[in-house]
């Protein structure tokens, strides 16, 4: 199992603070895990997707962005961090909150459908830290009325495939199960040619 | 940052800023809708309402951008479809207009809807092929207001534009510029190929040296 797909899911409570970026593995609300996440010398990782909570700019004021009503939305937002730095910014190079909830929503419905698709994809190389980092911009007091969360989808390269996939990076090639086979596929083809 | 060479990046504008007047730098939860007459148009980069940015968007010498997607809240001519349109501007060219070459406001959010879904709008248009961004040149994407006036404060009147980019920088960049040259499209898919094809190429050297 040198390529695995995983998932992690954040639930939020009622705890969680508006304005605050809050990490969704250990930032103290909703369900955390033991330790920031990070790579071992013989992993890498890849982070395909994030999603998280998604709200009407406006329209209906029981799911909107903005504050002034006691039912507004939540307008989160889930920023990936490595190590120290954020991956989006705006075009000022200026770290922005993230990928919007209403673009990437978790869950997907008939009436929330994603406009964003994380491609190239975020590479978390060996021995680094990620993390995913909420923030609400919606009701400027603890959301009780829904449930905030959010979803991560990545794939860890362990032992040999993580070699392969530091070894496309320095190819400057796509880190994808599909180009690791490819990249296996021309070492036997060229054992093979030698061989012959 | 030296291997995120490309970067899928987003961009979010909202009528929104602290007490619904003029923009913000920064979102705050007690934000509140800014006034927008029908037909006022906007940069949602430096427009001077909602979000904001401190500087246009630009890439330097050693960046390539383009632009995937642009989306905005659809204006159904009611307060609960009460968006408009999303026009992206390259230096001082407008993108689309209309077949007699005049001037037109762009994507009607009811086209290219945000959120996609939301009052069972689905999207019908795709900006495929995509626009680039060339190295040095300014780019923008303006937003016109529909048929309705977005009022101060008004929590149903919030609009969003989205916008979804790849930013290629460094040697990633000059590939982008390279596949320009050569007429192939230029997304990560296409940019992976030609570094493949170089390392084909070399190996394959390499082994007629031998």
């Amino acid at each position: 199992m040198a390529m695995r797909s995983q998932l992690y899911e954040w639930t939020g409570t009622a705890l969680f603070t508006p304005d605050n970026q809050s990490s969704i593995f250990i930032g103290g609300t909703g369900n955390n895990i033991t330790k920031p996440a990070e790579t071992t010398a013989t992993q890498f990782v890849v982070i395909e997707q994030v999603a998280t909570t998604g709200t009407n700019p406006g329209g209906a004021a029981a799911n909107s962005y903005s504050s002034t009503a006691a039912n507004d939305g939540a307008q989160m937002y889930a920023q990936v961090r490595i190590n120290t730095t954020d991956y989006f910014l705006d075009p000022d190079n200026k770290p922005n909150d993230g990928i919007p909830g209403t673009s990437s929503p978790y869950p997907r419905l008939l009436t929330m459908q994603p406009s964003f698709n994380l491609y190239p994809d975020v590479y978390v190389l060996p021995g680094q830290v990620w993390d995913v980092l909420v923030t609400q911009r919606g009701l400027s007091t603890a959301v009780t009325h829904m449930t905030l969360q959010a979803f991560v989808k990545y794939t860890l390269y362990d032992g040999p495939d993580a070699l392969i996939a530091n070894k496309l990076l320095e190819l400057g090639i796509s880190v994808s199960p599909a180009n690791v086979d490819w990249y296996k596929r021309s070492l036997i083809q060229q054992q093979s040619s030698v061989v012959a | 940052m030296k291997n995120m060479a490309m970067r899928s990046q987003i961009y979010e504008w909202t009528n929104l800023a602290p007490n619904g007047t003029g923009f913000t730098l920064f979102r705050r939860s007690t934000d509140g809708t800014v006034a927008l007459t029908a037909g006022t148009t906007t940069s949602v980069f430096i427009g001077g309402i909602g979000y904001n940015i401190t500087k246009p968007a630009e890439t330097t010498a050693t960046q390539f951008v383009v632009i995937e997607d642009v989306a905005c809240t659809p204006d159904g001519g009611t307060q609960l479809q009460n968006g408009g349109l999303a026009q992206i501007r390259i230096n001082t060219t407008n993108y689309f207009q209309n077949p007699d070459v005049t001037q037109q406001d762009g994507i009607p959010g009811l086209a290219a809807p945000y959120p996609r879904g939301y009052q069972n709008i689905l999207k019908t248009f795709d900006l495929y092929p995509d626009i680039y961004v060339l190295p040095g040149q300014v780019w923008d994407v303006q937003y016109t207001q529909g048929s309705q006036n977005l009022v101060l404060n008004t929590p149903a009147d919030g609009v969003a534009v989205f916008i979804k980019y790849t930013l290629y920088d460094g040697p990633d960049a000059l590939i982008a510029n390279k596949l320009l040259e050569l007429g192939i499209t230029v997304n990560p898919n296409n940019v992976d190929w030609y570094k493949r094809t170089l390392i084909e190429q070399q190996s394959a050297s390499m082994v007629g040296g031998v």
